[in-house]
């Protein structure tokens, strides 16, 4: 069995002895988070970037919670706001906004759907799914049952088994997507053998998770768009080693790597179905294995659970996990800062799976809010000591929603809407606009987003594309009409920079942009290429 | 690639070997040295690629069984090669068969379009979780190139939209993925649109790079580089869309060709190859003829056989076919049983390829099929065995790795192997 | 004299006619005594309707669509007196006697070969090299002195029947002619294309003298980037007033064959067509079509089976349709007008009967009624 059981075993004691008696519990988990990270790196506190400042923090924050940049006039509000504790309270409006559920909602698509297309579960349902669970802050194992345990029979709550579905229940890629999101192990090498590289990951844990639902199938078949899941009564998953000269053929009960497998009950010969299967018929066993999988997975001493969606939020707010690749987890890839790694997992069980409470206390954190201003003395220090905060570039939808707010498409929908304006209203005029960014920006149908690549159509798609010209083009309310009405080039230059990069401009900027306007021949024309240039920087397209 | 002062953890797959689309080229510098410039356009190899869509059949092409109970009513013609027939559908290619290397027995078992495209295009089947790139994004990947800013791996279409793919290059990612252009037209936001002046264009790109220089003072990564990058670098591939326009081409050579859509793409063929592409594929459509079969193939082989000899005659006169891999293939071949509407369906269990050029042995036939076709006698290959052979081919050794998230994955199928009688 | 009057809702199938490998066209001689059709194999068979046998004719080196007999010297009086017991039917009854023929096919290698047809077991006597590429049809003029032919290198060209030479060669399709066709004043000539276009020209002076549109009959498939349609069957009405053509339109899929039948027919005088539709929402090929003595039009065709439509002349409708096992790919009418011949994709002629009046053949098979 070697290593990960022990490690994870031994990690199961320790947590369970913090439950007992909790270290430091007067300190805030933030606090504890920043203990961590300065033990990381020999004297962090000289080389760690200072604190970002107002405008640096509210554009980061604003896109890692609520998906898109903060409209100009909320940044006058933050910068003028002179209380102390305005971050935090910027965090709890943030975190109980209905673009917190909605950004969240993008984000757990993408994450568990691979932006596959929307074959069996219409793609709205699957959201409202997701966006009503954000906004009730649904414990996140809670979510996680929902979505394994759900067979998509029951029309009120099949968006759930979207999961299942748009996979066509297909084993391989199921049992590598559950391995690869829920548990922080991608064993797809595992499938043929035990995985060359990774001592840890066994072939007998690919086939444990895939024997609980070996047994499961589509009914009436995957082409039906209404399919659902049905499951036999017999079936043993097996397999053989490809590197086994004697090929030996081997097979195993329900499992999750590292815990005893679930054995099945015996059944009186006959009995083994409650709906036997005939022709055209959904049968029901008696006794079902997939319906022990979401306990299973979940279950609170399958630590790579909590461990995997700790490190995918951290990594969702930081840039990168504390386990990096996010589904490679194993002894050999030790997590940056392992006390942190197993602190984060058992404090985010210990509260019950809270999401907000988790983000909460990440954005709280120094480390989350330390500059991404990098000098000469951080130069030679990687990333993953979180001595400077990292660059992330804007996901395909924060891409959209940042180009529209920047260019004030936002804000003439806002205007538009008047008394009806709610986030589902806007979000609404919104969403049309998005497709665009999806496509070129995201990843293909199935294929998991990471990485990130600057292509030419994108490139092309900002030079040249009418969607981004569109725009920027003036309008009533949007940002170039708004500026052209402006007679001083310094308040032309702050209305510019506060829209689009959230922060007032420096001197220079303002000296800069003066002079662009100074030859006068038309002012909308220029500023229509100031803004573009603006969306087309750097300082745009990343989160800093 | 620039010094980077802060926090540049570069890593190898932000690095292109291509500028085209995005990324450093930082294996490129040794380029503006014009002697060894020439020197890569000499050693360049490429590889053309026309994809007979639909599935031609083996027997009105290069495996004819005329006066058989499957041969259909056409003559077999003799060819430049003593010995070899094909089919009289084929007139101009039969006087080039000394030019020509011949599969004749493939065994791809696969009778579905897109399944067989996939064994063709990527030399393995389909499996579950696990794409492959295709021949083109390998080719690109891997052939050094004297025009870094042109696409490695550009579609000629005969309709549908013009575009940038992304899934063609599966793991290899969307830097290798393929360019269609559409009846030959370049994608849409490609040149630059006349309500952008060049003035305007000028100046925004000179704003855009003084706030970009500016964020670079203090923000730096790998990818903040590339980002800033590919805007200068989409600049380079702008300036040389004429690349694209076969209208530049000598219209005697359009005469030639023909002056058909199929005639206009492969000489827009030859222009790329010319300019230094890696992979071109032009798709001829269509040979899905479970329907009048011999009247389709009448039709869409005279169609072909004209513009693809010229194609042969060019390269072999400009000393490029000894570069050049040309290969002529399908997702599958035709039954020899004809049916009843004088058709012949799918049929992947004994049909042909044809190939020219680079590293092959002129004038070779490879494989057997039985005296009315069903079946393949001798020297059985499928989509594996031909994916090795185009590598070795083109100099390259298919049995090494690619490395996609640290895991080795074999270029070809390593449960096959090149047909190496074929080879040079 | 031929039959008159027919009824199609009487129409059964007389005899089968099989061969073992699929036909692709059918004529009978001009006495009604024998039936050829051409196969895959490329050969002709020729079956004696008045004794039941069946003679190959070995020639030809690829397939043949084109078939056209000439009477060499008398013209057959068909008489329905003293049927012999081994006849099929009435109409080949008067034929004890073989009448001399010469039978003209034309290959899709080009070659138009001449046989004596009534031969125990005919040879060619004569090959010309007629065509570049496939002949599609060959007609005879109706003196009986002249043979047209017609193929993909887009010629109609007039041979002299007796000894082969070529009279006139009529140039101006722009696409391959996939039919020709005599009329029956003996002064005209008409073709037709893959692209619909009809032309009519003068044999004498090989002067175009109209054009007309079948359009109708044609597709170009973008999706597939081919055409699709040509007149596959082309016949005039004896006093030559009407000209039939038949194909396929409303192709949604030309690789799969996806269309219906459609019969054009054209008021010879002033060129204006009717379109003459199945009744079904029949999808299919119509190969074959003749205008019966009693003015009813008569097509055949198929898709995945066969069919034979019957129309009414005076408002073209489709008053009767009967299903046949297999694609017909050609159909000839009896000179007798008795009878009907199809060539079957199955390799079988389906020989059927249009008349009220009882069979001769002991148990005709019965015909299928859609």
């Amino acid at each position: 069995m070697g290593s990960l059981r022990c490690r994870l075993l031994a990690a199961f004691n320790a947590c369970l002895a913090l439950f007992v008696a909790p270290v430091c519990a007067e300190e805030s988990l933030h606090q504890r988070i920043d203990q961590k990270i300065a033990a990381g790196l020999a004297n962090y506190d000289q080389l760690a970037a200072p604190l970002a400042g107002d405008a640096e923090f509210l554009r980061r924050i604003t896109l890692d919670l609520t998906g898109r940049i903060p409209p100009a006039a909320e940044t006058r509000a933050f910068l003028a706001d002179k209380s102390s504790d305005k971050r935090t309270k910027l965090i709890d409006k943030l975190l109980a906004s209905p673009e917190y559920a909605r950004r969240m909602q993008e984000y757990f698509d993408v994450m568990l759907m691979d932006r596959r297309r929307d074959a069996k579960v219409p793609g709205a349902a699957w959201e409202e799914f997701l966006r009503t669970s954000f906004a009730a802050n649904k414990p996140y194992d809670q979510l996680v049952r929902e979505i394994l345990s759900n067979d998509g029979a029951d029309p009120k709550t099949r968006a759930a088994a979207k999961f299942f579905l748009e996979r066509d229940l297909e084993p391989t890629i199921v049992t590598r997507d559950i391995s690869r999101l829920f548990l922080g192990q991608n064993l797809q090498c595992a499938q043929c053998h035990d995985h060359p590289l990774v001592d840890d990951y066994h072939q007998e844990h690919f086939y444990g998770i895939q024997a609980f639902f070996n047994r499961a199938f589509l009914f009436p078949d995957a082409k039906d768009a209404k399919a659902v899941i049905a499951e036999k009564a017999e079936g043993e998953v097996s397999f053989i080693s490809v590197f086994d000269p004697k090929k030996a053929q081997k097979s195993t009960p329900p499992a999750v790597p590292g815990w005893k497998p679930i054995g099945d009950p015996k059944l009186e010969k006959g009995k083994e179905y409650t709906m036997a299967p005939a022709k055209n018929v959904k049968p029901v066993p008696a006794y079902s294995r997939l319906s022990k999988l979401a306990a299973a997975i979940t279950a609170n001493e399958n630590i790579a659970f909590r461990r995997t969606a700790a490190n995918r939020l951290w990594a969702m707010m930081l840039g990168r996990g504390l386990v990096q690749p996010l589904d490679f987890d194993h002894s050999n890839n030790p997590p940056s800062h392992p006390q942190l790694m197993t602190m984060l997992a058992d404090e985010f069980a210990g509260h019950h799976y809270d999401v907000k409470w988790l983000l909460r206390e990440i954005a709280l954190s120094s480390t989350y809010q330390r500059s991404s201003e990098g000098s000469p003395k951080s130069q030679n220090i990687p990333e993953h000591r979180y001595a400077v905060a990292i660059l992330k570039p804007l996901s395909p939808e924060q891409i959209g929603y940042s180009m529209m707010q920047a260019t004030g498409l936002t804000d003439v929908y806002r205007n538009e809407l008047a008394k009806t304006l709610t986030e589902p209203t806007l979000q609404t005029k919104l969403a049309p606009n998005l497709g665009p960014f999806r496509q070129l920006y995201g990843a293909q149908p199935g294929e998991p987003e990471d990485g990130f690549a600057s292509t030419l159509d994108q490139t092309l798609f900002v030079k040249h594309g009418n969607h981004v010209r569109n725009l920027i083009a003036p309008r009533t309310g949007s940002l170039v009409e708004r500026a052209a009405k402006l007679a001083e080039p310094s308040l032309i230059a702050e209305e510019l920079f506060l829209t689009v990069y959230s922060r007032l401009p420096a001197d220079d900027e303002r000296r800069e942009l003066a002079e662009l306007l100074r030859p006068a021949a038309n002012r909308t024309n220029t500023l229509t290429e100031v803004v573009w240039a603006m969306l087309a920087s750097a300082e745009f397209r990343f989160n800093h | 690639m620039k010094h980077c002062p802060y926090a540049c953890h570069t890593s190898d797959h932000l690095v292109n070997r291509r500028l085209f689309l995005g990324g450093a080229a930082a294996g490129f510098a040794g380029l503006t040295n014009p002697a060894a410039a020439r020197e890569l356009a000499a050693s360049q190899k490429r590889m053309l690629v026309i994809f007979l869509s639909g599935g031609v059949s083996q027997l009105e092409t290069w495996d004819p069984k005329p006066n058989t109970d499957t041969g259909g009513p056409f003559r077999a013609i003799s060819t430049s090669v003593p010995g070899v027939h094909i089919s009289e559908l084929l007139p101009l290619a039969a006087k080039r068969m000394h030019l020509l290397t011949l599969v004749r027995g493939i065994n791809t078992a696969e009778d579905e379009h897109g399944r067989g495209a996939t064994i063709m295009l990527t030399g393995r089947r389909t499996e579950p979780g696990l794409k492959y790139p295709e021949v083109g994004a390998v080719a690109a990947k891997l052939l050094n190139t004297t025009t870094p800013e042109l696409p490695g791996h550009v579609q000629i279409t005969p309709g549908g939209g013009s575009g940038f793919n992304k899934e063609d290059a599966a793991f290899l990612g969307p830097k290798f993925a393929s360019v269609t252009l559409a009846d030959g037209k370049p994608p849409a936001d490609l040149p630059r649109p006349a309500i952008l002046t060049t003035d305007a264009d000028r100046e925004r790109e000179a704003f855009r790079q003084k706030l970009n220089a500016k964020f670079a003072q203090s923000r730096r990564s790998a990818q903040t580089e590339a980002y800033t990058e590919s805007f200068e670098q989409a600049s380079k591939v702008v300036a040389k869309a004429n690349a694209f326009d076969a209208s530049r081409e000598d219209p005697k050579a359009a005469d030639r060709y023909g002056r058909h859509d199929f005639g206009r793409h492969m000489l827009l063929a030859r222009r790329l190859l010319e300019q230094g592409v890696s992979f071109v594929k032009v798709s001829h459509t269509n040979y899905d003829t479970h329907h009048e079969n011999f009247d389709f193939h009448i039709e869409q082989l005279g169609e072909f056989d004209r513009p693809f000899s010229m194609l042969l005659d060019d390269l072999s006169d400009r000393g490029m076919l000894e570069s050049t891999l040309v290969v002529v293939m399908s997702e599958f071949g035709r039954t020899p049983r004809i049916n009843d509407r004088y058709g012949r369906d799918h049929w992947s269990k004994a049909w042909s390829v044809a190939m020219a050029g680079c590293g092959l042995k002129a004038g070779a036939v490879v494989g057997k099929t039985n005296a009315n076709g069903t079946a393949v006698t001798d020297r059985e290959v499928n989509g594996g065995h031909l994916f090795h052979t185009y590598f070795r081919a083109l100099g390259l050794d298919p049995t090494k790795n690619f490395h996609p998230a640290g895991r080795p994955i074999p270029i070809a199928d390593p449960k096959t192997s090149a047909i190496t009688e074929l080879l040079v | 004299m031929p039959a008159t009057t027919i009824d199609p809702t009487k129409t059964r199938v007389l005899k089968e006619l099989k061969h073992v490998r699929p036909l692709i066209g059918c004529r009978f001689d001009p006495s009604g005594r024998y039936l050829f059709a051409s196969a895959e194999d490329d050969t002709i068979q020729r079956f004696d309707l008045l004794t039941g046998g069946k003679t190959a004719l070995i020639g030809h080196q690829s397939w043949v669509r084109g078939l056209a007999s000439v009477p060499v010297k008398n013209t057959p009086v068909v008489s329905h007196d003293n049927v012999p017991t081994s006849a099929i039917f009435r109409g080949v009854a008067a034929v004890h006697k073989p009448t001399v023929f010469t039978l003209l096919s034309g290959d899709y290698h080009g070659k138009l070969l001449w046989w004596n047809g009534a031969d125990a077991t005919p040879k060619p006597i004569k090959t010309v090299e007629a065509h570049d590429g496939w002949i599609r049809a060959v007609a005879v003029s109706p003196d009986g002195t002249m043979v047209a032919t017609c193929g993909n290198d887009q010629l109609v060209k007039l041979w002299n029947t007796a000894d082969g030479r070529p009279i006139r060669t009529f140039e101006g399709h722009t696409s391959h002619v996939y039919n020709v066709a005599f009329h029956p004043n003996g002064q005209r000539i008409v073709s037709a294309d893959l692209k619909g276009n009809i032309r009519d020209w003068e044999i004498t002076t090989g002067k175009l003298v109209r054009e007309l549109d079948a359009k109708i009959l044609h597709k170009y498939d973008t999706g597939f980037g081919a055409d699709i349609g040509g007149i596959r069957g082309i016949a005039f009405n004896s006093a030559g007033t009407q000209l039939a053509c038949i194909g396929i339109t409303n192709v949604s899929n030309a690789f799969a064959g996806v269309g219906n039948p459609l019969v054009v027919l054209f008021d010879w005088n002033d060129g204006k067509p009717k379109q003459l539709k199945p009744k079904d929402a029949f999808q299919g090929t119509g190969w074959g079509v003749g205008i019966h003595e009693s003015g009813i039009i008569i097509g055949a065709g198929g898709g995945g089976q066969g069919r034979i439509w019957f129309w009414n002349p005076a408002d073209g409708t489709n008053t009767h349709t009967v299903n046949v096992p297999t694609n017909a790919r050609d159909m000839a009418i009896h000179p007798d007008g008795a009878a009907l011949a199809l060539a079957g994709a199955n390799g079988t002629s389906y020989l059927y009967t249009t008349t009220p009046t009882p069979a001769v053949s002991p148990s005709p098979a019965p015909a299928k009624k859609p």
